[in-house]
């Protein structure tokens, strides 16, 4: 996330608020790989991905006013944004529980030819960080936020107990964060 | 609250990956507003998927910008009907695939058939309210008439097994029917005593004897060889019209009756006989 530009995240809330499109600008150089990637896992499909993206960036100008600084970061609103538009663009779609799981078999695919690294994780802690989430843990994670399941629909995918899914939710991004610190 | 616990139920981390109900979000939100331990844990979870989501960032195709910058040109001149449709839209809001209806029609609509849900409920209530008063009338009711007449019903039972009794034991040759007239100043009145020789079992039948007063009573006596046997004391009143049983009857040549005080008498007084039966051998 380091930068070599200068804008302050609350200087770029003020520049957004003033409708500069210079700093729309570099909000999008910025943050669109972080976004169209959320876009990229939730649909699976770069036409339907650049569609939600550019619907995503269009919110994020008009709807500026919104949002709240005191709730959280900018990055954090935008990820929301994008993950809601996104996650509503794959249900009307209709697209079905078995669609979601085997959009998520595809992914490893995806993963491997189509991927740009953003600057923050170089390729060797990326795949690294990957090799050691184990299966469970990942899909649990990319059902959940990628794909909008419930727990209902992740207790049948992984035929766990619908009980523990919170549990293995947290161990999985407990497995993540130590994987994180080491990359 | 157990903060520690509620922080290692997996809540938080389920909050931050998207996967709870709505109202679990609310209960987390309002968890991480109270509990600085929450909220550093909450905080912590989402740079995590944060920075998951930045493993898998992906540079868009490249006209993708210029379009974009030309689209924000374009909707800018033209501020007044996307801008607002898009201003509905609110991020923390749960998605819906509700179809795009302005939302003042909507809520018009829905007050509307609100509304209308009200009258047609108001008055379903108070046609079954009526019904139910006039049910619960009905019920009343019955159930009073159910009541007296399985009284009733008692009474005929009773009266007839007290018949049957009396028929039974009329029918039975083994009886003895002992017709007790009265004696001395007490002619006119009379009792009956029906007496089994061989079980014993005696009873009364009280036909015409004087009302008493409270203290007194009348006492049935076995006469053996001048020797008066007591045989118990028995009611008048309502009794007088069926069979009382009385003590058992070993032996009697004559039956009397005599009035004694209340409770009866060990030996009985006998310028109080009022009636005397032989028993026929």
């Amino acid at each position: 996330m380091e930068s070599a530009f200068t804008y302050t995240e609350s200087e770029l809330v003020q520049g957004l608020k003033a409708k500069d499109q210079k700093v729309f600008g570099y909000l999008y150089d910025r943050y669109s790989p972080a976004l169209y990637g959320v876009a990229m896992k939730v649909l699976n499909e770069e036409s339907n991905a650049g569609d939600v993206l550019q619907e995503v960036f269009l919110k994020i100008w008009r709807n500026i006013d919104r949002y709240d600084e005191s709730k959280g970061r900018l990055f954090t609103w935008m990820l929301n944004i994008t993950r809601n538009t996104a996650i509503d663009t794959l249900r009307s779609k209709a697209h079905k529980m078995e669609q979601k799981i085997q959009v998520l078999g595809d992914d490893v695919h995806l993963y491997t030819t189509n991927l740009t690294v953003h600057p923050s994780v170089d390729h060797l802690g990326l795949s690294k960080v990957l090799e050691k989430l184990t299966k469970e843990q990942r899909v649990i994670i990319d059902l959940a936020y990628y794909k909008g399941c419930t727990q209902e629909e992740i207790s049948k995918v992984l035929e766990i107990p619908l009980g523990t899914v919170k549990t293995r939710m947290r161990n999985a991004i407990i497995q993540l964060r130590n994987l994180l610190k080491i990359s | 609250m157990d903060v520690q616990r509620y922080i290692s139920s997996g809540i938080i981390e389920s909050h931050a990956a998207g996967l709870v109900s709505e109202s679990e979000a609310r209960e987390v939100e309002a968890a991480i507003m109270q509990y600085p331990e929450v909220k550093a844990a909450a905080d912590a979870v989402r740079v995590d998927m944060e920075r998951y989501v930045q493993i898998w960032a992906v540079k868009p195709p490249a006209g993708l910008r210029k379009q974009l910058m030309e689209r924000l040109n374009e909707k800018e001149e033209e501020v007044t009907v996307p801008v607002q449709e898009e201003a509905v839209e609110e991020e923390e809001e749960p998605r819906s695939l509700m179809p795009q209806i302005p939302v003042l029609k909507m809520w018009q609509y829905g007050a509307a058939a609100a509304i209308l849900l009200l009258i047609i409920s108001s008055i379903m209530n108070f046609v079954f309210v009526s019904r139910i008063d006039e049910y619960k009338n009905k019920n009343t009711k019955l159930s009073e008439e159910q009541e007296a007449l399985s009284v009733e019903k008692n009474a005929f039972s009773e009266r007839y097994q007290q018949a049957q009794k009396e028929m039974d034991m009329m029918k039975d040759p083994a009886f003895k029917w002992v017709k007790m007239q009265g004696v001395n100043k007490h002619t006119g009145i009379v009792a009956t005593v029906c007496w089994n020789p061989q079980s014993k079992e005696t009873f009364i039948l009280a036909q015409e004897l004087p009302a008493t007063s409270e203290d007194k009573q009348y006492q049935l006596w076995a006469i053996v060889n001048g020797h008066p046997i007591d045989a118990g004391v028995f009611e008048l009143g309502n009794m007088t019209k069926s069979l009382q049983k009385v003590k058992p009857v070993v032996n009697a040549q004559v039956f009397v009756v005599t009035l004694e005080k209340k409770g009866g008498s060990i030996t009985p007084s006998l310028d109080q006989m009022f009636v005397a039966g032989k028993v026929a051998s």
